[in-house]
């Protein structure tokens, strides 16, 4: 263990030398740390957003089978079928350990009787007159009322309420005990306009006639933004009103019961959506229905986790790698202006491994106090470099996401909201507003999550991650500088 | 003990050998001093004899056994201990830290490392105090006889020096073969020293010359 001492006794002796080595690696390190750093903060992150951000799988109708049905057909009617989901399967697919909560959902319209529907002004007229007129003939009916009841098997599972885009203000959502009931939450609006209250009761006329009285347990209050993108094309948001989805089906008819429109399933992993999809295929006709996956918000998230990720990586090797070479050169000099030395030790018959061996203990002495001082900077420079790759990440996801969006959101049943399907009238114009609505959503709440979790705290195991790669980076670079110290030849250096 | 058998040395042509066919032997528990004029080839000589490097033809035999078979670094290691011309100190440690590590290296051991070094370092003028000093705070004659020091405390039974004295005044270097001679004596050493100083030759028990590419020995001059 000469060579230890003799390390020691040189990194003590030469303290200009040693100075230098400390700042060269502890600068290598810091940017490796900062990377390894904001690599790891990113996985915890994408982890948090498994869990944060749900992802939610439609089962509906195939509208694409049932479309292409109607345009083949011969028969004049020309009256779209589609089928409906029935609630038992649902229940079936949901017992699944992939999904954490679902939400059945049936959507028709209604007219108002006991109270005014608030008047938006081009709302009715624009409907018939929409793109995709041919859609615009409901399974059920051909009348459409001007109040849209969206059946839901609980309202805290609707991507409006859970988003947070659509707040309870007062009373309580539909819960799946309201499953049979007549109770009703109405948008707060739409209460003000007609001084409606939690506890009062409404009537309504369903577009065949009959009629039913509401018993309203909840208020709830549409965000602003939610209004404007969606009012343009659809009935005020304000007239939507949600109940039972077993309400709805009664609304409908009877040969409804058991049935809803689409299921929505929130899954437990977002990550495994393709997996539970393959899963609920197995179990339903997909000639008659359709599951697909909403995980825009999970991916909007992930997204730019991703590129955090691996930029992250890149700056850990990019700089481990130039690093190594920085070092190797200034080795390479070092050893240059050792060579009598090194020349004394061979000629002592001191072998030469372990020549280079003593090079390496000095570099490791170094690598102590770098590691410190880079475990100290490493956390600026992470959090520093963090922050500036999340506000980057979020503008640009923002903008693809919501062009994103408007495409998904036109592909049937790609919304998934409720919201944004107006029963079986929805214009597919009126999809893609609903689409639009939800990414702006998630990606408003993935930029907050996002600065949040990206905490680029120093702990034992990225320091132990930095120790590795300071190891190697020393490592190689004496390894490079020492093909030198394997050819000398002690004549050589030492009788000139 | 030691013995060069036919060897030969040149350095681009065969024509142009230093010298050919020399056969010398050196026995332990005696000084050899060799002399000739600069350029003659002593310092590539000793190389030969110490291990750093090969010789052209023939093979240099210790206690009859060939040193490329021992391995040159081996041999460096435990049979042969070199002084320099340049000194060529550890310029990062003290005096005798220099002695201290060459024993380690050369896993020599003595009564006492410490105090063994410390001895014989005072034996040729270097106090305890100059001892502890930075080798590079030490003067160049005393730097000269660190690296004399060096090469005495390592146990190998053979020790080649080139031009010790080169640096002392004449003071010093009796005192300095002196203690060549006392090595050689007591601990059974064979000493080599290369020198251009008639005062040294004569100091040292055999003297070989290498003159018109042939060495001849020359009895000692003794009184
Ligand atoms: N690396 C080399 N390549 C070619 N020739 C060399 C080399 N080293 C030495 N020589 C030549 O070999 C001869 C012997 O050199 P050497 O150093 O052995 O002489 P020396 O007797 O020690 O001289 P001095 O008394 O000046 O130290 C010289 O003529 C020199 O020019
Ligand atoms: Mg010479």
């Amino acid at each position: 263990m000469n060579f230890m001492n003799r390390a020691f006794l040189n990194v003590k002796a030469k303290k200009g030398r040693t100075l230098l080595l400390t700042l060269v690696l502890s600068a290598i390190l810091m940017f490796v740390l900062a990377g390894i750093l904001i690599q790891n903060a990113a996985t915890t992150a994408a982890e948090n957003a498994k869990e944060s951000a749900g992802a939610t799988v439609t089962l509906s109708a195939n509208r694409e089978n049932a479309f292409k049905k109607l345009n083949s057909s011969s028969s004049k009617s020309k009256k779209l079928s589609l089928a409906s989901v029935s609630v038992k399967t649902a229940k079936k697919i949901a017992s699944s350990s992939y999904i954490k909560s679902y939400n059945i959902t049936t959507s028709t319209t209604a007219n108002a009787k006991s109270f005014d529907a608030i008047e938006t002004s081009s709302s009715n007229s624009s409907m018939s007159g929409g793109p995709g007129g041919k859609s615009n003939s409901s399974s059920s009916s051909n009348s459409t009322g001007d109040l849209t009841i969206s059946g839901v098997s609980a309202t805290s599972t609707v991507s409006s309420f859970s988003s947070g885009s659509y707040k309870i203000t007062s009373g309580r959502g539909i819960r799946s005990s309201d499953a049979g009931t007549n109770n009703v939450v109405i948008e707060k609006e739409l209460a003000k306009e007609n001084n409606i209250s939690v506890g009062s009761t409404i009537k309504i006329k369903s577009t065949s006639g009959t009629k039913y009285t509401l018993k309203v347990v909840g208020i709830y209050k549409a965000s602003s933004t939610s209004s404007t993108s969606t009012g343009t094309m659809q009935s005020d948001p304000s007239n939507t009103l949600y109940t039972a989805y077993t309400f709805a089906n009664k609304l409908k008819g009877s040969k409804y019961s058991g049935t809803a429109d689409s299921v929505v399933f929130n899954l437990s992993n977002p990550a495994k959506a393709n997996k539970f999809i393959k899963y609920a295929k197995s179990l339903i006709n997909t000639n008659k229905f359709s599951v697909s996956k909403d995980d825009s918000t999970y991916q909007s998230m992930l997204t730019p986790l991703n590129n955090i990720k691996s930029f992250a990586n890149k700056i850990v090797w990019l700089v481990a790698i130039a690093g190594t070479i920085i070092l190797a050169l200034i080795i390479i000099l070092m050893i240059r202006e050792r060579r009598y030395e090194i020349g004394v030790l061979l000629s002592l018959g001191e072998k030469r491994w372990k020549v280079i061996a003593q090079f390496f203990a000095e570099m490791f002495m170094i690598m102590i106090v770098s590691l410190v001082i880079a475990g100290i900077g490493g956390k600026f420079v992470g959090s520093a470099l963090s922050k500036q790759l999340v506000s980057q990440q979020t503008t640009t996801t923002a903008t693809t996401t919501s062009t994103t969006g408007n495409s998904t959101g036109g592909a049937p049943s790609g919304g998934g909201a409720p919201s944004g399907g107006g029963g079986g009238n929805s214009a597919p114009s009126g999809k893609s507003g609903g689409g639009n609505m939800m990414t702006t959503a998630a990606s408003s709440t993935s930029s907050s999550q996002l600065s949040s979790q990206l905490s680029t705290d120093v702990d034992i195991l990225s320091l132990a991650e930095l120790g590795g790669f300071g190891l190697s980076i020393i490592f190689l670079s004496i390894m490079l500088a020492s093909i030198g110290i394997m050819r000398l030849e002690p004549k050589k250096i030492l009788i000139s | 003990m030691l013995e060069t058998k036919d060897i030969g040395y040149w350095y681009d042509h065969q024509a142009n050998a230093l010298y050919r066919n020399v056969n010398l032997q050196f026995a332990e528990g005696k000084t050899y001093a060799i002399v000739g004029s600069s350029g003659s080839g002593k310092t590539t000589f000793l190389s030969l004899i110490a291990g750093l490097d090969k010789p052209s033809e023939g093979e240099v035999l210790y206690n009859g056994r060939a040193i490329n078979k021992i391995g040159l670094t081996n041999y460096r290691n435990k049979y042969v201990s070199i002084v320099f011309q340049s000194y060529n100190l550890f310029t990062y440690m003290s005096a005798l830290d220099n002695v201290l590590t060459a024993m380690a290296i050369t896993n020599s051991q003595h009564k006492g490392d410490k105090e063994y070094a410390i001895d014989m370092l005072s034996k040729i003028g270097i106090d305890q105090d100059m001892a502890k000093k930075n080798v590079q705070r030490l003067s160049g004659g005393q730097q000269q006889r660190v690296a004399i020091v060096r090469a005495m405390c390592c146990d190998a039974k053979v020790v080649v020096a080139d031009e010790p004295t080169g640096n002392l005044d004449e003071t010093n270097t009796r005192e300095t073969i002196e203690l060549f001679q006392e090595l050689a004596h007591a601990q059974g050493k064979c000493v080599i020293i290369v020198t251009h100083e008639p005062e040294v030759a004569k100091m040292c028990d055999e003297t070989i010359e290498l003159k018109n590419k042939e060495f001849t020995t020359k009895s000692a001059i003794k009184a």
